[in-house]
């Protein structure tokens, strides 16, 4: 997989988010599932090293692009990490004229209810992983 | 959001953020997908010193850490092969796999209180269904943001400035 890809898919993750691991299902789905680039395992120890580090808990991005293509990929991770923060540049003059609307605040909650929903597979399908992975020491 | 908080208190510790400001970056970091650290980070960064401000915000906020990050990984990576350090490994992803959940319960918590219980279990449903259906994650936000936009609340919880 190349770099651009990997940013690519990374960056629709990241915009996918609102919270730091909420791009985690469409990781999941493109890396893990459809382009076989990275297990569950793999995935999983990304989740870790995200939360055991300083920063945001969306860290886990650049340990998932390190498993993918190591450095580099790491990099390409980082930059899909940061590069959605520009978003609020604008967002800023956005809201200080509509964060008001009823609708947009509503759309908004709708999102962030969907993006816990969509955690809940994702999770589940983690824990399953791990203890499986525990399972097989004994 | 922790993070958010310490930020908020050491800056108005210095007078540079005043309870408002802090509600519209707050606000903001809500709003924008990705990061919400990054994003208010970016926001307050751009508040002051405009794109340099931004600039510097954000690789402050999140460099450092990929650093560190990157530097686990490859560690795990290299010592992975003996026993004792994959079973202790499978053991502390089972503890990031249920902080998973947690953080999926962390964003709907602030839904399901007031009035707006019943459209909150109604959007999980949706959302739920679609899941079940096979739904891409991408579709299944822009299909509840459709939802929440079309069911406009008289106040969503979690949400003000």
């Amino acid at each position: 997989m190349s770099l651009l890809v990997l940013y690519l898919l990374l960056l629709k993750a990241s915009l996918t988010a609102f919270s730091g691991v909420g791009g985690l299902p469409q990781i999941r789905q493109d890396l893990v599932v459809t382009h076989h680039a990275l297990t569950d395992e793999d995935l999983n120890r990304a989740v870790l090293f995200g939360r055991s580090s300083p920063g945001p808990v969306g860290l886990y991005v650049v340990s998932v692009g390190y498993a993918v293509r190591g450095v580099g990929g790491a990099l390409v991770g980082w930059l899909a990490l940061a590069s959605p923060a520009f978003l609020a540049i604008p967002m800023l003059a956005v809201l200080r004229r509509w964060l008001h609307q009823p609708r947009l605040r509503s759309a908004l909650g709708a999102v962030i209810v969907a993006s816990a929903t969509l955690l809940v597979p994702s999770g589940v399908s983690l824990v399953r992983d791990a203890l499986t992975q525990i399972a097989s020491f004994w | 959001m922790a993070s958010i908080e310490l930020l908020r208190r050491t800056l108005e510790r210095r007078g540079w953020l005043d309870d408002e400001e802090h509600g519209i970056l707050n606000a903001v970091a809500r709003f924008t997908p990705g990061t919400n650290v990054l994003a208010y980070l970016a926001a307050l960064g751009w508040s002051y010193q405009r794109a340099p401000g931004a600039v510097v915000a954000i690789v402050g906020g999140s460099l450092p850490g990929a650093v560190v990050v990157t530097a686990m990984t490859a560690v795990a990576a290299s010592i992975d092969r003996w026993r004792s350090v994959r079973a202790a490994l499978a053991v502390a992803t089972l503890v990031a796999a249920a902080l998973v959940l947690v953080s999926a319960w962390s964003l709907v918590r602030p839904y399901m209180r007031g009035p707006r219980l019943a459209w909150t279990l109604v959007s999980i449903a949706v959302a739920g269904l679609l899941i079940l259906l096979g739904a891409t994650p991408v579709r299944v936000l822009l299909a509840l943001a459709v939802w929440g936009a079309l069911t406009p609340p008289t106040a969503v919880p979690g949400t003000a400035p």
